[in-house]
């Protein structure tokens, strides 16, 4: 490792116990689409390095507005912008970016549909910084605003896929992402996702776990440890909650016949909720479990360390499929 | 487009007629403050801004935001009036179906520059047309009508804060200081005053005036694109249900018009403009 600006440890230390400087994916992504497309404009809140923006301060400063601590009134800027041809990116915490701002998005975004791209960065228990920047009710929200599509990545290695998702929606967008913690491999393959598709992360045949965002390396951890009791177990990215893929939901269902969802969210509302909608819509019934945030609030503390504390990590989600797998056993 | 304050006022008082004509089929809509308000939109529509009726999303046009958007009996006459829609059309207003519902919506068509029913929320976006106008280098400025009570809002002062920092001179509030709110007179509800101290304090170029005196919103909007380097904050003091002598200065925010009053008070303005 080089030397690296102080800016660079202060923004490591917004996720974790770590001084480790992260690296940055969405924000070269964004720069990169930018560039090519003059339209897009960046907004932030104050909040430029965490956002991984600070590359776009300083590469296009005139496209690039700090409105300074002040969401609701970035969202009606953005509004104003798009409404005059720009393509406005706005960038906070999850937490501020939705629910400070809830009235301002369904209004000034979202009902007269437009390209507005809000993006999150500290998505459902992701930080030490407590109860009040953890973002365990976003999806619900977003989810419930028309026209906006909620996408909700499983990691950096699609954060460019992400951004490209985004602009192919012509109207509000919210993004909820996670920095990388650490850097990508030189030759990490960007990989691609298409609004409204899930991806088979991994085949089975006696349950389906369909997980989102960072609980998608969880459940792969959890049926790792489960086909190492015979279970064959599958996992699907949903990486697009709305619209979800309700094809490939109803296809795992009747064809492994146990389904559990595991969000970093609350289960009220995220993609636990989702996915139990399509279900019962398509008549399915079937053993089901939601592993997420129970109906409570969330401390501040290291990732590991809350994903073990509220039972959303690997383990968990292991535990939740032997419930379902014994429910269709008997 | 006129500056002609005879023709100016003949329009003012057509305004007002629409606005009482609107209201009386139902007594639903807002009256006094479209009364009130009549001056400004009369001084807006009909002299101030570049807009093309019949191309009303040219994007070079100027924006006039009604952040108040229940004030709409008065805003829907004035944009008939201009050429935006038939006049025929008004006869529609707050009926069952009908686009003219009393919070305006960009339903209507463009010439509702954005959706603002939920108070303290249009002036951002009219900043954010003002910014992206200029970075674009287009001529386009930015009209915003608000009103007193609305200035409670929080939202309203993270944008004028904004506004007056970035010295973002494309951008002219006019406060429609009516003193009326839901609940009373503003000054016994969460008083503002005093206004012009504080918008000067954030930066802006002020104009304290009668807004029921077109010549008076006419100078103070000529100053204003004259203004290089600040926004402007023009505080139209109007007189609530102007125009009609039993309704002037009577506080009533939410007033479900009674048939008889309205018949009055259209002779009262049908006898002015004889």
């Amino acid at each position: 490792m080089s030397e690296h600006s102080l800016a660079e440890f202060e923004a490591a230390d917004f996720i974790n116990r770590t001084h480790k400087p992260i690296p940055r994916s969405y924000g070269d992504a964004l720069l990169k689409a930018a560039q090519a497309d003059e339209r897009i404009v960046c907004l932030t809140a104050d909040l430029a390095t965490p956002t991984e923006t600070d590359i776009f301060r300083d590469t296009l400063p005139e496209r690039f507005h700090n409105v300074g601590i002040a969401e609701a009134n970035m969202i009606g800027l953005a509004s104003g912008m798009a409404r005059t041809g720009e393509i406005p990116f706005v960038h906070t915490f999850c937490a501020f970016a939705t629910k400070r701002c809830f009235d301002q998005i369904t209004m000034q975004a979202a009902y007269p549909n437009l390209p507005i791209k809000i993006v999150g960065f500290l998505p459902g228990v992701a930080t030490l910084l407590g109860v009040s920047h953890q973002a365990i009710e976003d999806v619900a929200l977003m989810r419930s605003v028309p026209n906006m599509l909620v996408l909700d990545p499983s990691s950096s290695a699609y954060h460019a896929a992400a951004v490209e998702a985004a602009l192919a929606h012509d109207g509000p967008v919210y993004l909820r992402l996670k920095r990388p913690e650490t850097p990508p491999a030189q030759d990490i393959v960007a990989k691609s996702f298409t609004a409204g598709k899930g991806i088979v992360a991994r085949e089975g045949r006696d349950a389906t776990i369909v997980a989102a965002g960072l609980s998608v390396s969880h459940a792969l951890a959890g049926a790792e440890t489960l086909a190492g009791e015979g279970n064959d177990v599958g996992v699907i990215d949903m990486q697009s909650i709305k619209p979800i893929d309700a094809d490939l939901i109803t296809y795992a269902a009747r064809s492994t016949g146990a389904i559990v969802t595991a969000e970093n969210h609350s289960i009220i509302g995220g993609l636990g909720s989702a996915v139990a909608e399509v279900l019962v819509e398509a008549g399915i019934g079937l053993p089901f479990r939601r592993v997420g945030l129970p109906d409570s609030f969330a401390e501040g503390g290291s990732t590991d360390y809350l994903f073990k504390k509220y039972n959303l990590d690997d383990a968990a989600i292991a535990d939740a499929v032997r419930a379902v797998l014994a429910r269709k056993g008997s | 487009m006129t500056r002609n304050l005879a023709e100016l006022e003949e329009i003012a008082m057509r305004l007002r007629l629409r606005v009482l004509e609107m209201v009386a089929p139902t007594g639903q809509g807002y009256v006094q403050q479209g009364l009130g308000a009549a001056d400004i939109f009369t001084a807006l529509y009909f002299s101030e801004v570049r807009q093309k009726p019949k191309d009303p999303s040219w994007p070079d046009r100027d924006r006039i935001f009604l952040t108040t958007a229940h004030n709409t009996a008065i805003f829907y006459a004035a944009q008939a009036e201009r050429g935006y829609f038939d006049t025929e059309q008004l006869k529609t207003y707050v009926q069952d179906g009908s686009t003219l519902e009393i919070n305006s919506s960009e339903r209507m068509g463009q010439f509702v520059e954005a959706t603002c029913g939920s108070l303290g929320q249009g002036l951002s976006v009219a900043l954010g047309t003002a910014l992206a106008a200029k970075r674009q280098g287009r001529p386009t400025r930015c009209y915003v009508v608000m009103g007193d009570g609305e200035m409670q809002e929080g939202q309203v002062w993270e944008a004028l804060m904004c506004a007056g920092a970035w010295g973002v001179d494309n951008l002219c509030v006019i406060l429609d200081f009516n003193e009326m709110q839901c609940e009373g007179h503003m000054d016994k509800v969460m008083t503002l005053r005093p206004v012009i101290d504080k918008l000067e304090a954030f930066g802006f170029a002020t104009h304290d005036i009668d807004g029921n005196d077109l010549g008076a919103l006419l100078d103070a909007l000529d100053a204003a694109r004259e203004t290089r380097g600040k926004p402007t904050f023009i505080n139209a003091n109007t007189l609530v249900g102007k125009g009609v002598k039993v309704l002037e200065g009577l506080l009533a925010h939410q007033l479900v018009f009674p048939p008889e009053l309205s018949s009055k008070a259209i002779a009262e303005i049908r006898e002015q403009m004889a």
